[in-house]
């Protein structure tokens, strides 16, 4: 209608704009309202004013800027549509919008169910009644409702993962179109052929008549689909499907295992017109075995989604033969037959070169699922348990009869006993014809097949028939005797097939049914029971009727487990999805939605698409429907923005006037007020937000303190050598302690080479220990027990090789045994502590600087305590011992740092217990200590040099 | 904020005994206030009023000590001999004098801004009625020009107030052209002033006709002194209704009308200058007592 894609609803309302001239002329006569105010010299002022009276006139830009707000409200109450929906059939009747949701809706569900939206709603601002009809629903009747409520519905639309069926919708929508003359229908297609496109499109023209029919279809796209995929010997394969036979399209497809795990990726790349292509994932068998899911990568519907069974794995089957291999003649191997049927489904691996027993074996060796015996009659004793404890574990073994097994005694591996010796049929001898296979037992794995009718056995192996046979039984001879007798052992299974594997007893290798059969058997591998949940009555009623060809009725079916959504995401079965058949479908259908069905091992899959789909576009060449895009721009409401404008518009014309009449000067006038004002609000926005700040920084200091690295620690402590004393809390003892190790220090200094730095106080729960080799630990008669951590932090630094001297400072008074000794023992209850001997007399500490038999502090007769040296070498003869490294633990109590002490002027501070000659004793004690921490026994080995040096000399 | 402006209601700018009040307040802050008396001696009208003070006159007022440098003459005597030192007799100060008080009941005199705490009215009647609390004090007569007769009893204030409150409004924003006050009275007149020069010179010149001194104060509100308003603004004459003036930008006007209001100032100061009267300007913002203090110096000065 015009050139702007802009439509008014209201149009009538733009004949307002009319009366803007009036406005104008009202607006240009009426200066803005000034204000009133009584002066009294007024007098003085007219005087003035008789010269500077000048007209006072709205400007004209102010007189614009209004003309304009009044414009812009009256085209907003005008109700302008922007991109008015034009593809809304532009009747009067009640619309039908029948929405594809199907899987290939899913993609651009959003944009369909925007487009849907948009139609409805162009509907109801007509005031026209919608019906919708969502395609891969179940068919209902159609019933008129209004915009509103459709909207309603549409919101609660999903995807569904399967193909609509539209033609189930034909009826109800015919009986609507006829009770409703006027209606016309538009159609959002999936833009696919499948689910019957073009005869619903034909008879939806058909029960419209003369009314429109609008498509809306995406008209170069739609969904991509993947479909047949197939485990090959070399590859797994899935075929990437499209409906376009368009440019050259590389879609990546991925493999995902039944968690969710992506094991791999591959590409798919249409060629130029193709409208099919496949991606091949080479992967190990093992690996290809576990995927249970593949998807194109972002396609986001479930027709983009395979979903893979057990009959989708490759087992391995290992064959092994009792005959003797003749790989001249292969169509005499009694394997051929049964390696020909295994190969389309599994990977046989044929035993090369060794004998039965020892294939058994290294087949269980490479843990395969399934072996073969063909015609193997007896076997190790240790191949027989092992054999054994493999089919406990899971494993089934089909076994073959053959002249060997006939002959061979009973060993536990077959389901069922056999009697001694083959039977033959129609032989010269016998007075049976050969014997046609009859039925498959009904609750046995062969049940599905059909009865191949083709099938005679000349010779067989016979059961016992004991009392358990009949439930053994899967298929039969025409005269009742079993053909294939299977039982299950634990885990695993056991199978016999009474014939042989070649063609000498029976031509059965030779059907199409050993195949199907051979299928079956190793489909059982890895999985749970077979599937039998068909009525018990059945399997009877087919037992009874050996003749019938194959059981009819409900069939064994298994509950949905996890299906997909119209998007290909896993969900739990909806209420409407109901149990698949045991053997799948081909495509998945509304009850049957695509997904997983019974046991998560042993279910089967439901794919969106059959294996041998082909997706085409919809066809509606020669058809007389109005065809758009799906993406239509959606009509907006222009309104609210032009409300929004004259408000603004509104908002400038009052600041235009209080800038007029004087606002900005009483700003100016205002401003050191102003700009009080908002310096405090400044202030006081800054101190709230900082204030918190704050907070948690004083909150977090501590914290942070105790977990930093307390660097300035750890370089005083480094930079020199340096010795330490635990801090107590006693002021005395600390204090004792700190002047006792300053006067060792000084005494070091002079005498040995090591000069080392101030001695320092720790508190072994806070600081780091491990810089000191020495600390020097005074025990208070209250000393409290260290904290869990602190004992930790102490049991390192002695098992890293500190040394801590305690000091229990009571030699003079209990001899060991005061409140001190208690307040160590004490101590020492949460420590690692060695055995502890008094320094024996060869001990390096002897040894290590001065020659020591003595080790008196500040009293004499206090023994020092060292870790036990191991016990000495009665033949050697050495003069000083060491152990491995230096004793975790010095024990005193001889106050030594009382005996070292010295005050600021280099004089001891307490007199010792004896006279002058112990405290130099008590020094070099200390000496000799801090010599034995830093050296080890490097002075132990010392006393060899005269032999080394003795050795070195000749 | 703009500064609001508006007339008070009439029955709030009503003299009223709170404004006796007020005027008391006012006026016992200040000494007693004597009128100079030029020629005192010479005035004789009703009898005397002490001025209970030493100056010329002839009831014993106090002896008091003789200073060295003192006319001998004054020195005396028979006091002086009752002991060893001189004194000096002093009369007490004898004088009469009237005033007449002035106050403008124009309906503009009921002006307030909010830039004022008081209307024109309220602080040009407590002014007057706290200078006729201190002239009666002192022993003035006081009466009100137009309204009552000079009197200098006690309750003189109480009467004035009265007689004020019950005139009514008089929009002529002059004094009534009674007959010229006597050449040794003084006239106060206290008003916005607002009328045009020619009126105030013609009309103080009849006051002044027989020599009568006087002083005139400007009660002014402070908007008429700034002229803070801005914008499109309409003014309105309280006194002449109908009156008005819509001005565009009234801060372009600003200037022209400090000037005009300059000249009006200088008219009058030179209307007063020309009679020999003195011309006070008082803002309604400021306190009271300014003016007070002022018209009681001036009052003061001739008594040298």
């Amino acid at each position: 209608m015009s050139a702007l894609p802009l439509a008014f609803l209201s149009p009538w309302l733009l004949l307002g704009l009319l009366a803007l001239p009036a406005l104008w002329l009202l607006l240009r006569l009426t200066p803005p309202k000034p204000r009133r105010v009584d002066f009294p010299p007024l007098r003085l002022l007219l005087e003035v004013a008789a010269k500077r009276e000048t007209p006072v006139t709205t400007p004209w830009w102010l007189l614009l800027l209004r003309l304009g707000l009044a414009a812009l409200i009256v085209l907003a109450l005008a109700k302008p549509v922007w991109n008015p929906s034009a593809a809304a059939p532009a009747g009067s009747g009640p619309l039908l919008v029948v929405l594809d949701n199907g899987w290939a809706a899913a993609p651009d569900w959003d944009e369909r169910v925007r487009s849907a939206e948009g139609a409805i709603s162009a509907a109801g601002d007509a005031g026209r009644g919608v019906a919708l009809v969502a395609t891969a629903e179940a068919p209902r009747d159609v019933g008129l409702a209004t915009a509103d409520e459709a909207r309603e519905r549409l919101r609660v639309l999903q995807p569904e993962p399967y193909s609509a069926d539209r033609r189930a919708h034909l009826p109800s929508i015919e009986r609507f179109l006829a009770a409703n003359q006027e209606a016309e229908a538009i159609w959002i297609a999936d833009g696919l052929g499948a689910g019957e496109a073009r005869p619903f499109a034909e008879a939806l023209k058909t029960a419209l008549g003369s009314r429109a029919l609008t498509v809306r279809v995406d008209p170069t796209g739609s969904a991509r689909g993947l479909a047949g995929a197939d485990n090959t010997p070399a590859a797994m394969t899935v075929k990437a499907l499209r409906a376009e036979a368009a440019g050259p399209e590389t879609l990546r497809v991925r493999a995902l295992d039944l968690r969710g795990r992506a094991l791999g990726e591959a590409d798919a790349a249409f060629g130029v017109g193709a409208r099919e292509a496949t991606a091949s994932f080479e992967m190990p068998v093992e690996l290809r075995n576990d995927v249970a899911r593949l998807e194109i990568v972002g396609a986001g519907s479930a027709g983009a989604v395979q979903l893979l069974d057990r009959r989708s794995k490759r087992r391995a089957v290992g064959v092994v033969t009792g005959a003797t291999a003749d790989t001249a003649q292969p169509l005499l191997s009694p394997t051929y037959y049964v390696t020909r049927a295994l190969k389309p489904f599994a990977d046989v691996r044929e035993a090369r070169g060794q004998g039965a027993s020892a294939a058994v074996e290294s087949f269980i060796e490479q843990k395969l699922p399934v072996i073969m015996l063909a015609d193997v009659g007896a076997l190790t004793e240790t191949a027989r348990e092992r054999l054994r404890g493999w089919i406990d574990a899971g494993g089934v073994l089909v076994r073959f009869a053959g002249p060997r097994l006939a002959g061979a005694p009973e060993d536990g591996l077959s389901p069922v006993r056999l009697r001694q010796g083959g039977r033959t049929l129609g032989g010269a001898l016998a007075w049976e014809t050969p014997q046609p296979l009859a039925s498959f037992a009904a609750d046995g794995p062969f049940a599905p097949l059909a009865v191949p009718g083709d099938v005679t056995v000349n010779r067989q192996v016979l059961a016992e028939p004991d009392a358990d046979l009949p439930d053994r039984v899967w298929a039969t001879l025409g005269d009742g005797t079993p053909l294939v007798t299977g039982a299950r052992q634990n885990k695993g299974m056991t199978v016999l097939f009474h014939v042989t594997a070649d063609t000498r007893w029976s031509n059965l290798p030779l059907s199409g049914a050993f195949v199907d059969m051979l299928r079956r058997v190793v489909d059982l591998a890895g999985s749970g029971p077979a599937p039998a949940e068909a009525a018990p009555a059945q399997g009877a009623a087919a037992a009874g009727q050996p003749a019938q060809p194959a059981p009819q009725g409900p069939r064994a079916t298994l509950p949905p487990t996890r299906t997909l959504d119209g998007f290909g995401a896993f969900r739990n079965p909806p209420a409407t999805a109901k149990p698949a058949p045991a053997e799948g479908r081909a495509f998945a259908t509304f009850d049957n939605p695509p997904g997983l069905y019974g046991p998560v091992d042993a279910g089967v899959a439901i794919n969106a698409m059959p294996a041998n789909a082909a997706l085409a576009r919809l066809d509606l060449s020669g058809l007389d429907v109005g065809v758009s895009a799906v993406v239509v721009a959606e009509p907006t409401p222009v309104a609210p923005w032009l409300f929004t404008a004259a408000a603004i518009v509104a908002i400038v014309d009052g600041l235009i006037v209080f800038l007029l009449g004087g606002g900005a000067a009483l700003l100016a006038r205002r401003r050191p007020q102003a700009a009080a004002l908002a310096l405090i609000a400044a202030t006081l926005a800054l101190a709230l937000s900082g204030q918190p700040g704050f907070a948690q920084q004083t909150a977090q200091a501590p914290a942070k303190a105790a977990d930093a690295f307390d660097e300035r620690f750890a370089l005083e402590a480094t930079l020199a050598t340096r010795f330490a004393y635990v801090a107590t809390g006693d002021f005395e003892v600390d204090r004792i302690a700190k002047a006792g190790l300053e006067g060792l220090t000084q005494s070091l200094a002079a005498r040995t080479a090591l000069e080392p730095g101030a001695p320092i106080a720790i508190d072994p729960a806070k600081d780091e220990l491990a810089f000191f080799p020495l600390i020097y630990w005074p025990v208070t008669a209250d000393a409290a027990q260290p904290s869990p951590e602190a004992l930790a932090r102490i049991d390192a630094y002695m098992k890293q090789g500190g040394t801590i001297l305690f000091d229990t400072r009571d030699g003079f008074t209990a001899g060991g045994g005061g409140p001190e000794g208690a307040a160590l023992k004490r101590l020492l209850e949460g420590l690692d502590v060695p055995a502890l001997e008094p320094v024996p007399r060869d001990h390096v500490l002897t040894k290590a600087f001065y020659l020591l038999d003595e080790f008196p502090g500040r009293y004499a007769d206090s023994p020092l305590w060292v870790e036990t040296l191991p016990a000495a070498d009665e033949r050697e003869e050495r003069p000083a011992r060491a152990g491995d490294g230096v004793s975790p633990v010095l024990i005193t109590g001889a106050d030594l740092a009382g005996a070292w002490a010295i005050g600021a002027d280099g004089q001891p501070l307490f007199p010792t217990s004896s006279d002058e000659r112990q405290r130099e004793i008590a020094y070099r004690v200390g000496v000799n200590i801090v010599m034995y921490t830093l050296t080890g026994n490097y002075k132990a080995d010392q006393v060899h040099v005269p032999a080394l040096l003795e050795r070195l000399g000749q | 904020m703009a500064v609001r402006t508006g007339l008070v209601d009439p029955s709030e700018t009503r003299v009223a005994p709170r404004h006796e009040e007020a005027a008391l307040r006012l006026a016992g802050s200040l000494p007693r206030l004597v009128v100079a008396a030029r020629r005192a001696s010479a005035t004789v009208v009703h009898g005397l009023h002490g001025r209970r003070r030493s100056g010329t006159g002839e009831n014993f007022w106090q002896f008091r000590r003789f200073s060295a440098g003192e006319p001998v003459g004054r020195i005396d005597w028979r006091r002086s001999a009752r002991d060893d030192h001189l004194y000096v007799r002093e009369q007490e100060w004898e004088a009469a004098h009237t005033v007449w008080i002035w106050i403008d009941r124009s309906r503009s005199m009921a002006f307030r801004s909010s830039l004022s705490p008081v209307p024109k009215i309220e602080r040009a009647a407590v002014l007057g009625l706290a200078l006729a609390d201190v002239l009666v004090r002192g022993g003035e007569r006081v009466g009100l020009l137009g309204l009552t007769r000079p009197t200098a009893s006690r309750n003189a204030v109480e009467t004035l107030a009265q007689s004020l409150g019950g005139a009514g409004s008089d929009d002529s924003g002059l004094p009534p052209a009674a007959t010229p006050i006597a050449r040794l009275s003084e006239a106060i007149l206290i008003g916005d002033l607002l009328a045009p020069e020619a009126e105030i010179a013609a009309s103080v010149g009849n006051l002044a006709a027989r020599g009568g001194r006087g002083h005139m104060v400007m009660i002014v509100d402070p908007v008429e002194e700034t002229f803070p308003f801005t914008g499109r603004t309409e003014f309105h004459d309280p006194d002449a209704s109908g009156v008005r003036l819509v001005a565009g930008r009234a801060e372009e006007w600003r200037q022209g009308y400090a000037e005009r209001l300059a000249r009006h100032r200088a008219a009058l100061a030179e209307i007063a200058r020309r009679h020999g009267w003195s011309f006070t300007i008082h803002r309604t913002d400021r306190p009271a007592t300014e003016p007070l203090l002022a018209l009681h110096g001036r009052l003061a000065e001739a008594a040298a």
